[in-house]
């Protein structure tokens, strides 16, 4: 027989890993719905680039199937199982929170479409970085690394914006996503 | 009075079982995840889901997933039956219950 100290320690034990499972599973669906996501921007930068007077016929195509991809993927994917209303509550404030990214775009700010063209990206990345206050430091890395880049690129790149944003955005989403699939 | 289960309270079987434990019913792990997540090597995670396995507290299910060996390990409702059991007597144990 264990004292309790030991039995204490080995609860401990099994909290510990009972989290970093929880963890796992966060990031295995996340990283499947940023890799998405970094693919579709990519797509809709370049699409942008090339048709730009269709741009914001474009990127309400390549929001709509975003947000559709990703609650596929919650949905479907087998690890997310038990965590309906947690993903449910996790909806509603991303899309609160795209309410109020319009509200300020587009009421407040009148911003023009290079500064939309960078607001929104930098906006949902803030997104990103609050979750990973809860779910890990993944998120709030690829956060900030790609917010970076952005801001770099709203500065310098000059015309060639949309295609740095391809590159540095979507290729930023892509890799992370990766990366966040290895840890 | 009950009794702590000798097959999971070693530590490293007791992080195997935790870890398959807070996974849906019927949904396992990869080998390569198990191991980074109860942090095993390779000889010694083998040999305990081994012992677990003739407990039948675990079942493991080898595949090929293109050309690569793709081991999953899943608690079986004995094992989950096993390790709450296990766990209840550990909590007992630090509320004064058990000596």
């Amino acid at each position: 027989m264990i004292d309790s100290q030991q039995a204490s320690a080995a609860l401990d034990d099994i909290n510990d890993v009972v989290q970093r499972v929880r963890q796992s599973q966060i990031y295995q669906i996340a990283s499947l719905i940023i890799i998405m996501w970094g693919v579709l921007v990519f797509v809709g930068y370049i699409a942008n680039y090339t048709w730009s007077p269709q741009g914001y016929a474009i990127w309400l195509v390549i929001d709509l199937v975003g947000i559709a991809g990703s609650i596929g993927i919650a949905a479907f994917s087998g690890v997310g199982r038990g965590t309906g209303a947690f993903a449910i509550r996790l909806l509603m404030a991303f899309l609160l929170f795209i309410a109020f990214g319009i509200f300020c775009s587009a009421v407040l700010g009148h911003f023009g479409p290079r500064q939309m063209l960078v607001f929104w990206p930098v906006f949902t990345m803030l997104f990103y970085a609050l979750a990973g206050l809860w779910f890990g430091y993944a998120f709030i890395v690829i956060a900030l690394g790609s917010s970076a880049l952005i801001v770099i690129g709203y500065f310098y790149a000059g015309p060639a914006l949309l295609l740095w944003m391809a590159v540095v955005h979507g290729g930023a989403l892509v890799l992370g996503g990766l990366w966040m699939r290895r840890i | 009075m009950a009794e702590l289960d000798e097959i999971i309270h070693q530590p490293l079987r007791l992080r195997i079982m935790a870890a398959l434990n807070a996974l849906p019913v019927s949904i396992g792990l990869e080998f390569a995840r198990l191991k980074k997540l109860t942090g095993a090597t390779d000889g010694n995670l083998g040999a305990h889901i081994e012992t677990l396995a003739r407990a039948g507290y675990v079942s493991v299910d080898k595949a090929f997933v293109g050309k690569k060996p793709q081991t999953t390990v899943t608690a079986t409702a004995a094992g989950r039956g096993a390790f709450a059991r296990h766990v209840a007597t550990l909590q007992e144990i630090i509320a004064g219950k058990q000596p």
